[in-house]
């Protein structure tokens, strides 16, 4: 199970991803962050291993432009 | 009396009637046109619907439709029409901001197919509507452009994201509009404002050209003041178009056909059970008023079946990590580069998809799946589904808390996750007089059903016949 996210890791992962959030920024973060995690937890817990992802790649949408 | 209040009667036209006005020759394009625009100018600015008025461009297609009437070359029930449409349709050679900083002067070279579609249909333009920025988060209050009011109130929030599109309709500044909607778009600020609002089936209503907020879940649609008038501006702008990848090859059926047929022995499913009582739960107001639409439905002969609410309430949760990764996969380089070009809500509830895995998403999509599966079952024991559009009444500008959203149902949301058409239709008002929605969804593709239930609901009930006091 994957663990809670801290003001330090969104610190490390924001500067990863080339942003540049002040303290202030990763504190107003933090809850909303936590709360996403908790909402993809729910979802793991709805889906078994032969559920494929919606959104399936066509190989003829390149011919639809 | 001032011509602006003289105005209100052919303000308030519905597209049906202002287009059989124009065909009896009662008035002109011009004649409506104008009268939009002088209403605009008197009382936009209690409102700021719009962020771009095209004036000069809607006399010119005012005076070409006025020539083409009289040439006997009519286009359609929407020639001659002025129209609005929300800043995230691209227009060649208007400004489209999304109500943002980032694209504050953006001047596109192209049209959104469905812009070119209306424009075809003969609609005449009146401008830009404000909304939500980048369609995201809530009310702009730190954007180059103030927010949009809500008619019925000015100190309440008109919903989003599409609330100029809401708010001008609201007003009597044009007779249509279009709005976008990812996780309750149209529909919120057509309960909120009173109107009617209609998110079409995922591919029914082309996307190319509307600045996306999420792909997989973003729908383009109409606003208007009825139920049929949403029938008329979804036959205009729906069909197949190559140059969206989501476009869905279908036939596409006459919208107006079943409108009148009624619902006598209609099944209405109603997904109360462990979803309506979701934390907060649905405000008290709105469930007695939501109640109350049941029981008109009821009295027009439809039956009413309780389901199981369990998966449209974990659609939510998908709906948002899905829209949160797309959206800031969207967006990325703004932030890397020019984020505080961002408004501060956009800015830090968009960064949330920053924060999540590839494995996140993937998660969530394969939710869809799943919820997508359950949802649809129910279609097998009901032909519609009917919940309250908003979980409450619009929040006053002052006592907004961006968090309490996540603490009542999210009605709209599972729409979007399952793509399947869902329309908000006017269903009484509160004791401090603020519209409530009520939500039709019916299966995929079956707008049809969703506009005949919508419209036979209407036509029993007197609340679409209200005007704010503006």
């Amino acid at each position: 199970m994957a663990k809670e996210f801290t003001i330090e890791d969104l610190r490390v992962l924001a500067d990863l991803a080339g942003l540049n959030l002040s303290d202030d920024d990763l504190q107003r973060l933090l809850p909303g962050v936590k709360r996403a995690q908790q909402q993809v937890a729910v979802l793991r817990a709805i889906i078994a291993p032969g559920d494929e992802p919606a959104g399936v790649f066509m190989a003829s949408d390149g011919d639809r432009k | 009396m001032s011509t602006v209040v003289k105005s209100n009667d052919l303000c308030y036209l519905t597209i049906a009637e202002a287009s059989a006005g124009l065909r009896r020759k009662d008035y002109s394009p011009v004649d409506l046109t104008e009268a939009c625009l002088e209403r605009i100018e008197a009382l936009d600015g209690k409102l700021h619907s719009f962020i771009t008025i095209t004036a000069e461009r809607a006399r010119a297609q005012a005076r070409q439709a006025e020539q083409e009437f009289a040439s006997g070359k009519g286009r359609g029930p929407l020639h001659g029409i002025p129209i609005a449409l929300k800043d995230l349709y691209m227009t060649k050679g208007i400004r489209t901001t999304c109500h943002s900083a980032v694209l504050e002067k953006w001047v596109p070279d192209y049209d959104a197919t469905a812009v070119l579609k209306l424009e075809e249909a003969g609609t005449i333009l009146l401008g830009k509507l404000g909304m939500h920025e980048f369609a995201f988060g809530g009310p702009s209050v730190d954007a180059p452009f103030p927010a949009v009011r809500n008619p019925w109130n000015l100190a309440h929030i008109p919903g989003g994201s599409s609330s100029g599109s809401g708010a001008a309709l609201a007003a009597g500044f044009c007779y249509g509009a279009l709005g976008s909607d990812t996780g309750g778009s149209i529909r919120t600020p057509s309960a909120h404002c009173g109107i009617v609002g209609l998110k079409p089936t995922y591919g029914r209503v082309s996307r190319y050209g509307v600045v996306p907020l999420s792909w997989s879940l973003d729908h383009a649609g109409p606003m208007a003041r009825s139920v049929e008038d949403c029938a008329l501006l979804l036959q205009a702008i729906a069909g197949y178009d190559a140059k969206d990848a989501a476009s869905a090859n279908v036939p596409v059926p006459d919208f107006q056909a079943e409108l009148r047929e009624g619902i006598k022995s209609l099944r209405v499913g109603v997904p109360r059970a462990g979803w309506f009582n979701e934390n907060l739960g649905v405000h008290a107001a709105t469930e007695t008023v939501f109640n109350q639409a049941l029981e008109v439905l009821k009295n027009l002969g439809a039956l009413i079946v309780e389901l199981d609410g369990k998966p449209f309430s974990i659609a939510r949760k998908a709906n948002q990590t899905i829209l949160v990764a797309e959206a800031y996969a969207y967006h990325e380089k703004t932030y890397q580069e020019t984020p505080m070009k961002f408004g501060s809500t956009v800015r830090r509830r968009m960064l949330e998809g920053a924060f999540l895995s590839a494995a996140d998403y993937l998660t969530a999509q394969r939710a869809r799946s799943v919820l997508n599966e359950q949802i649809r079952a129910n279609f097998a024991r009901v032909d519609v589904f009917a919940v309250p559009t908003a979980p409450r009444p619009p929040d006053t500008f002052e006592g907004m808390d961006p968090n309490e959203q996540n603490l009542r149902p999210s009605f709209t949301n599972p729409f979007n996750l399952t793509g399947l058409p869902a329309i908000s239709v006017p269903c009484g008002f509160t004791p401090d007089n603020l519209p409530v929605g009520l939500q039709i969804a019916a299966p995929p593709f079956e707008e049809s059903t969703a506009l005949r239930v919508a419209y036979s609901y209407e036509q029993a009930t007197p609340w679409h016949e209200r005007r704010p006091a503006l």
